[in-house]
């Protein structure tokens, strides 16, 4: 992984971390850094260790094994204000208004009330909810609920932000704003770290990813790489003329291809799953060759949600009556001894 | 990028965050409606029941206290004595109409001591007066009572008593010459004394401090459970709306703790004050209210919440106050490890045994106090403040006893808030979990692991 100019410990590292609840193994030796200043994936099924090492990083949690550390000082020795959490489960008190219970939250982490209520009005502004200032907070709806909390885990100001899911619920126009306050958090130099199944936010926003399964990380790093390490590339082809590249028509010749697969039939254009030992220009050459005009080519590296599928074996997002999650469970149940 | 300070994980201090969590805790809670109708109507039962006693003096009025006379020796004596206590004591007090005016006191001759001390032991005389000629010319009364030597009637009897020996001496005084006065004596003999390790009170005093001592030992079960389960539900319904998440990230279990026990026994203790403070009044001016309500009373009532001094209403304040955190505590670890509020009834239960079974021991030992088992109970924490407070009022206990049974319930409290911190902490991030007994000490146990 890349060091991004800063010297190997500035980061946040998590160092093979074990945990065990009882007899289940939530995390088996999960292992990844975050440079600072980034925008970073955590990519996982459900049940696949990333609260966990969330609420390790948090200090919520002690682990078995491993260590985790941000600057190289163990991020249990931090200062709760170093970090912004958003959990995955959303809650806030219900009966209180928003400007009082995020002056709460900013005054446990030592933010003086005159302070908090300037940066509070100022978030408020920047999400466009101006006026849930003085509201009580069950009066919102949920995609507001979901910013006021947004604001509880930045308005101390913290250097790493950590959210669980923060994209969940929101409509496109909330996502777009909620993502702008992501852009605007780096620009503030600070460190943003979430978990997601929405492949195609992760494409949009970050610039390193890991994506972990079963307490472990499967694949790291810049977008870029992890695409590229995927080992094989997307080819999609579109052919003139209604209709012409139907399923049937292509299977015949595929054959010649060992180990191309037909991954999106499809009547406006096909794609192909293709390894990187396979020349995508001999599979155009071939289609030229059949005498068929093609529209449109194009060679692309896989979609982060095919790399998931493949590296994890199911759609992100549409695990959770599967293991992992019962492991979740039984993990909660385990805890206590 | 600055490098993160390396600090305290309690981040501004557990005072501070402590102090903000129960601040919030308290306005959130004496806000709510259910909490102010909930005082108002408890304040309302209070202060009637605090009327009560003139209430029943109110149906009691009617009621005539019969005091036998008896002169063994001198049967004479006893027509002149009858005459004047009835004058002394069935005097119609002033701006009551005479007419209307019932006499308190019936003073009847009694054939002999024997016959009068049964009468007065099967309650059918409230007291025998006794009189008798000593040697020395002059007269010698005792007065029988069931009741409290020190109360009204024996004083009044005391003065009227007085009067009658001058009359007598007036009327015995031969025409020759004047005899000397001989000063009369009085004695007022208890017929039912209570003692309690050599020290004597009397029967009033002791009647009355068993009773305060129910009540005081009642009301800190009452409030312990009351409040600790308030405790319980506030963290539970933190968990169950999973603002939980945002606190433990952003303060340390133990100010959470501290925070909710100081805020929540706060708003306790507003909710108590504002209950207890005008019963307390009415209880102090019962005698106002009573001769507003009934007429003067022709001798003054007995004295109100006879037997509860400073001292013993500063140890019931630091008994409850102690007692108080230590259950708090614990209940709020009881609610840490429910994910649905409706189940934190169930892991209370082992805690609501628990205090329940320290005040039932203590209400039911506040006839031995002085016994063993009463004694060791009072130095186990969670037994302490109830059973303390009822040997404080009722026997005799060295201040030692009093300062190693506080010191001990307010150093369990310490090790508890460590205890229940570890508990917290793991219970908040549990979720799905069926909550039971065996939960709660699973998760104690792995918490002084």
């Amino acid at each position: 992984m890349p060091r991004g100019g800063y010297p190997p410990a500035m980061a946040l590292v998590v160092d093979r971390l074990v945990k065990r609840f009882g007899p289940v193994v939530a995390l088996d030796g999960m292992d990844f850094r975050v440079e600072p200043g980034q925008i970073f994936g955590f990519l996982g099924a459900n049940g696949a260790g990333k609260t966990t090492t969330i609420r390790i990083v948090l200090d919520l949690l002690r682990p078995d094994e491993g260590t985790t550390t941000w600057h190289g000082t163990p991020t249990a020795d931090l200062a709760r204000r170093t970090w912004g959490y958003l959990p995955e489960e959303r809650g806030l008190y219900p009966r209180m208004n928003v400007l009082d219970q995020l002056a709460f939250f900013a005054g446990l982490y030592g933010i003086d009330r005159r302070d908090a209520v300037r940066t509070i009005r100022d978030w408020l502004e920047r999400l466009r909810i101006p006026d849930a200032a003085g509201r009580r907070t069950d009066e919102l709806s949920k995609g507001n609920q979901q910013k006021v909390q947004f604001i509880a885990a930045i308005v101390h100001d913290p250097e790493v932000l950590i959210m669980d899911e923060p994209f969940s619920g929101l409509d496109p126009v909330n996502s777009s704003i909620l993502r702008a306050a992501f852009f605007e958090m780096r620009a503030r130099g600070k460190t943003l770290v979430f978990s997601t199944h929405q492949m195609e936010t992760v494409e949009a926003l970050c610039e390193a990813i890991v994506i972990v399964d079963r307490g472990r990380v499967v694949v790291g790093g810049p977008i870029r790489d992890v695409r590229r390490a995927s080992g094989r590339q997307v080819v999609r082809i579109a052919l003139d003329g209604d209709g012409r590249a139907e399923r049937h028509d292509l299977v015949g010749w595929l054959d010649g291809f060992p180990g191309v697969r037909l991954t999106r039939p499809g009547a406006d254009y096909v794609e192909l799953t293709v390894p990187r030992e396979v020349d995508p220009q001999a599979i155009l050459r071939a289609v030229l060759d059949r005498g068929e005009r093609v529209a449109r080519f194009e060679i692309a590296d896989p979609s982060l949600e095919e790399i998931f599928i493949e590296r994890v074996g199911i759609r992100p997002g549409d695990d959770e009556d599967l293991a992992p999650a019962t492991t979740t469970a039984s993990a909660a149940r385990a805890a206590t001894p | 990028m600055s490098a993160p300070e390396r600090s305290s994980r309690t981040g501004p201090g557990l005072r501070r965050n402590a102090w903000l969590i129960a601040r919030r805790e308290y306005v959130d809670r004496v806000r709510t409606r259910t909490f102010v109708a909930a005082t108002a109507v408890l304040a309302v039962v209070a202060i009637g029941l605090a009327l009560a006693p003139i209430g029943l003096r109110y149906l009691d009025r009617g009621t005539i206290a019969r005091i036998g006379v008896v002169a063994e020796t001198e049967p004479a004596l006893t027509g002149t004595v009858i005459q004047i206590l009835d004058e002394q004591l069935n005097r119609v007090p002033q701006g009551t109409d005479a007419a209307a005016w019932e006499r308190p006191y019936r003073f009847e001759t009694v054939a002999d001591p024997a016959a009068g001390r049964a009468a007065v032991d099967a309650d059918v005389l409230a007291g025998l007066v006794m009189i008798q000629r000593r040697s020395d010319g002059g007269l010698a009364f005792q007065f029988l009572t069931s009741g409290s030597p020190a109360g009204q009637t024996a004083v009044g009897l005391q003065f009227a008593t007085f009067g009658a020996a001058v009359l007598e001496w007036y009327a015995r005084a031969p025409k020759g010459g004047p005899v000397p006065f001989e000063m009369p004596t009085f004695e007022v003999v208890a017929t039912r004394t209570a003692s309690n390790e050599g020290t004597t009170l009397d029967p009033q005093t002791a009647a009355s401090r068993s009773v305060l001592s129910t009540v005081l030992i009642v009301l800190i079960f009452v409030t312990l459970t009351v409040y600790g389960m308030w405790v319980a539900t506030s963290v539970a319904a933190e968990k169950s709306t999973r603002v939980m998440e945002l606190l433990i990230s952003a303060a340390t279990p133990r100010e959470l703790l501290v925070g909710k026990v100081v805020g929540v026994g706060g708003a306790g203790l507003t909710q108590y004050a504002a209950i207890i403070v005008p019963a307390a009044l009415v209880v102090l001016f019962q005698d106002r209210i009573a001769s507003a309500v009934l007429g003067p009373a022709p001798l003054g009532g007995e004295a109100p919440l006879e037997g509860l001094t400073l001292p013993i209403l500063g140890a019931f304040l630091l008994f409850f106050l102690l007692g108080f955190v230590l259950y708090a505590l614990l209940y709020a670890a009881a609610g840490s490890l429910v994910s649905r509020q409706e189940d934190v009834q169930q892991l209370a239960l082992p805690l609501s045994l628990v205090s329940m079974a320290s005040y039932i021991a203590a209400v039911a030992g506040i006839g031995a106090v002085g016994s063993t088992v009463m004694v060791i109970l009072s130095f186990i924490p969670f037994s302490s403040p109830f059973v303390m407070l009822s040997r404080i009022m009722l026997g005799r206990v060295e201040p030692w006893e009093v300062a190693l049974s506080v010191t001990i319930l307010a150093a369990s409290s310490l090790a508890i808030l460590g205890l229940a911190s570890r508990i917290y902490a793991t219970g908040v991030v549990l979720y799905g979990q069926r909550p039971g007994v065996r939960e709660f000490f699973r998760a104690a146990r792995a918490a002084v692991r």
